[in-house]
C-alpha cells in the first residue's frame, strides 16, 4: 500500500474531502430553489452567504450582527484557549502519573471515573452560582470537559509504553527524569495526541454551552441571541463558523505537535 | 581525528583478568503452584574479552541469569560482581541486546544509535564522529535516515548492536538475539558480531539454544540444566578463528553438545 502522504498529494484525491460538503450544499440549493422548505425554517445558501459576509466584514446597512465576527471569534478563542490549556496542564501530568504509578492510579481512578459519569451540562448551574455569567464559567466548563479525554488517554498511553524501551533506556544510562521526557512521553505520543484532539473537540462543544447563558459576546452567544431574534440565517452562520474554526484548530494542533515533537510526526 | 575510546583490556595479551564474577547465584519465583527454583547455585567467571555462550533448552533459566547480570532483576541469593563491585541496577557498562525489537520507533537509525550519547559530556563533533563510525561498522550508513519500522529484522538487530556498542560497554549481554531471524541473516549477524568483537574487545555473554550458533561463536560454552537451572558442564573451545562452519572439529563438538542436551 502507498503511504498516506503520497496519496494526499495526488491531484484528484485532494478533492475527496470536499465531496460531502459540496454534495450537501448542492442539494440544499436544489431544495431551496424548489421551495420545498419554508425560508423561515431554512434560508437558502445565498442568503446565508450574505449574512456570513456581513457578519465577518461588516456592511454599510449594518444589521445587529454586522462586523462582529472578529470580536466574537476572539472572545471564544480566548475562552477555549484558557480552558483547554488548563485541562492540558492538569490532565496530562496527572494522567501520566496515574498510568505509571500504581499509587496514583489507585488514588485517582475512582474519583475521576465517578466525576466522568456526571454529564458536563450538570455543572452549569453550579458554575453560574460560583463564577457568574461569562469568562470564568465558560473556562471552567471547557477545562472540566476537556480534562477527561486528556487524562484517560495519557494514562492509557503511559501504561502501554513498551517496557522493553524503558529497560533499554535504563541500561543506556538514562535516569528517571530524562527517561520520562526522552522515552515515556514519545512512546505514549499516539495516545497523547488522541487525548488532546478529543479534548480540543469537546472544548468547542462546552464553549457554546458556557456562552448560551447570556454572555454579551462569543460565537455561542451570537447563536443564542439570533434564536431570540428569529434570525435562522445567523444561527446557521454561527454553526458553520464554529465547524470551520473547530476543524482548523484541530489541524493546527496536529501540525503544531508534529512540528515540536518528532514522535508525533513519526508514529501517527 | 579518532574517537576517544575507553581503555578496554586487550584480549590474548598475556595475563587474562577475570572481570565478571557470578558467585553462587540462585533465584526462584513464587507462583500459584508454590515456589519454583529457576537458578540454583550458578557460578562462573568471565575474562575480559571472552565470548561465553550459555547453552540450554528453553525454560532453563538462561534468560533470567542474563537479566540478573544486566541488573534488571535482583538475585535471590549470591551475587554478581563486575570489576569487584556488585551489580545493583542496569547501566551502560553491561548492555543488553534483547531478543525482540527494542529500538525507539520514533527515532531514525542514526538517532537511535546516538541516543545513549545524549547525556554524555562530549562535544557535538566527536559524538557525530562516533555515530558515523558505528553506522559504518554495522553497515547501515545508507539507511541512517530510515525509521525502524522500515527495516528488516536483521537490520534492526544491527542498529541495536551499534546503539549499545557506541557506549563502550565492558560486557555485552545477548539474549537469543538472532533467534527470530532467517538462517541466512543469522549467519551474517554471527559473522558481524565476531568481527565487531574482534575489533572492540568487549566481553560477551551470549544466551542461545542453538548448538551450531554456540559452537561457531564461543570461546567457552556453559551447558545449562533445566529445573532448577544449573551449569552442568563447561566446555572450552580452543579452535582457531575464523572457524569453518562445516569443519570436522566443529561438527564433533556439535554432536557432543546435541547428545548432552538430549540427556
Amino acid at each position: 500500500m502507498k503511504p498516506m502522504d503520497e496519496r494526499n498529494r495526488k491531484g484528484a484525491w485532494a478533492l475527496l474531502p470536499w465531496a460531502i460538503p459540496c454534495t450537501f450544499l448542492f442539494s440544499w440549493c436544489m431544495v431551496s430553489a424548489a421551495g420545498l422548505v419554508p425560508r423561515y425554517l431554512l434560508p437558502d445558501p445565498l442568503h446565508i452567504a450574505g449574512t456570513g459576509y456581513s457578519y465577518i466584514f461588516g456592511t454599510p446597512e449594518a444589521g445587529p450582527y454586522a462586523g462582529r465576527f472578529l470580536n466574537d471569534a476572539g472572545a471564544s478563542l480566548l475562552r477555549v484557549g484558557c480552558g483547554f490549556a488548563l485541562a492540558v496542564a492538569i490532565g496530562l501530568p496527572l494522567g501520566i502519573l496515574s498510568g505509571r504509578l500504581w499509587v496514583f492510579q489507585r488514588l485517582m481512578g475512582t474519583t475521576v471515573n465517578a466525576l466522568r459519569a456526571v454529564p458536563g451540562i450538570t455543572w452549569l448551574p453550579l458554575a453560574l452560582v460560583w463564577f457568574g455569567i461569562g469568562m470564568k464559567t465558560t473556562v471552567f466548563l471547557v477545562a472540566l470537559a476537556a480534562f477527561f479525554p486528556i487524562f484517560l488517554n495519557a494514562a492509557a498511553g503511559a501504561r502501554q509504553v513498551n517496557p522493553l524501551l524503558l529497560q533499554a533506556g535504563a541500561m543506556m544510562g538514562v535516569r528517571r527524569l530524562r527517561g520520562t521526557f526522552a522515552i515515556l512521553l514519545p512512546g505514549a505520543m499516539p495516545n497523547l495526541m488522541t487525548g488532546l484532539r478529543l479534548g480540543l473537540g469537546i472544548s468547542w462543544a462546552y464553549l457554546v454551552l458556557g456562552e448560551l447563558t447570556g454572555v454579551p459576546n462569543g460565537l455561542g452567544a451570537v447563536i443564542m441571541d439570533a434564536r431570540m431574534l428569529g434570525r435562522i440565517d445567523m444561527i446557521v452562520v454561527g454553526i458553520i463558523v464554529i465547524a470551520i474554526i473547530g476543524r482548523v484548530s484541530d489541524q493546527l494542533l496536529q501540525s503544531g505537535m508534529k512540528f515540536c515533537f518528532k514522535s508525533a510526526g513519526r508514529m501517527a | 581525528m579518532t574517537p576517544r575510546l575507553k581503555a578496554v583490556p586487550l584480549r590474548r595479551s598475556g595475563v587474562k583478568e577475570k572481570i565478571l564474577h557470578i558467585d553462587r547465584l540462585s533465584k526462584g519465583f513464587h507462583t500459584a503452584n508454590g515456589y519454583v527454583s529457576v537458578l540454583d547455585n550458578v557460578r562462573f567467571q568471565a575474562e575480559g574479552g571472552e565470548l561465553i555462550a550459555i547453552l540450554g533448552r528453553s525454560g532453563c533459566g538462561k534468560s533470567t541469569l542474563l537479566k540478573i547480570v544486566g541488573g534488571f532483576i535482583p538475585p535471590g541469593s549470591g551475587k554478581v560482581l563486575l570489576n569487584g563491585s556488585p551489580v545493583r541496577s542496569p547501566g551502560p557498562d553491561r548492555c543488553v541486546i534483547f531478543q525482540e525489537d527494542a529500538l525507539f520507533p520514533w527515532l531514525t537509525v542514526q538517532e537511535n544509535i546516538a541516543f545513549g550519547l545524549r547525556g554524555q559530556k562530549q562535544d557535538k563533533r566527536s559524538k557525530a564522529h562516533q555515530v558515523e563510525r558505528f553506522l559504518g561498522l554495522v553497515g547501515l550508513s545508507e539507511f541512517r535516515d530510515y525509521l525502524p519500522r522500515a527495516l528488516s529484522g536483521g537490520m534492526k538487530q544491527r542498529v541495536a548492536l551499534a546503539r549499545v556498542l557506541i557506549l563502550q560497554p565492558q560486557v555485552l549481554l545477548m539474549d537469543e538475539p538472532f533467534a527470530s531471524l532467517d538462517a541466512q541473516s543469522r549467519e551474517e549477524m554471527q559473522n558481524l558480531l565476531l568481527s565487531l568483537w574482534q575489533e572492540l574487545g568487549h566481553t560477551i555473554l551470549f544466551v542461545t539454544h542453538d548448538v551450531s550458533e554456540a559452537v561457531i561463536l564461543a570461546d567457552r560454552i556453559l551447558l545449562m540444566d533445566k529445573s532448577p537451572g544449573r551449569i552442568r558442564e563447561e566446555i572450552g573451545l580452543n579452535l582457531l578463528r575464523p572457524r569453518e562452519r562445516e569443519s570436522g572439529a566443529l561438527l564433533d563438538f556439535s554432536r557432543r553438545l546435541h547428545q548432552a542436551l538430549r540427556d
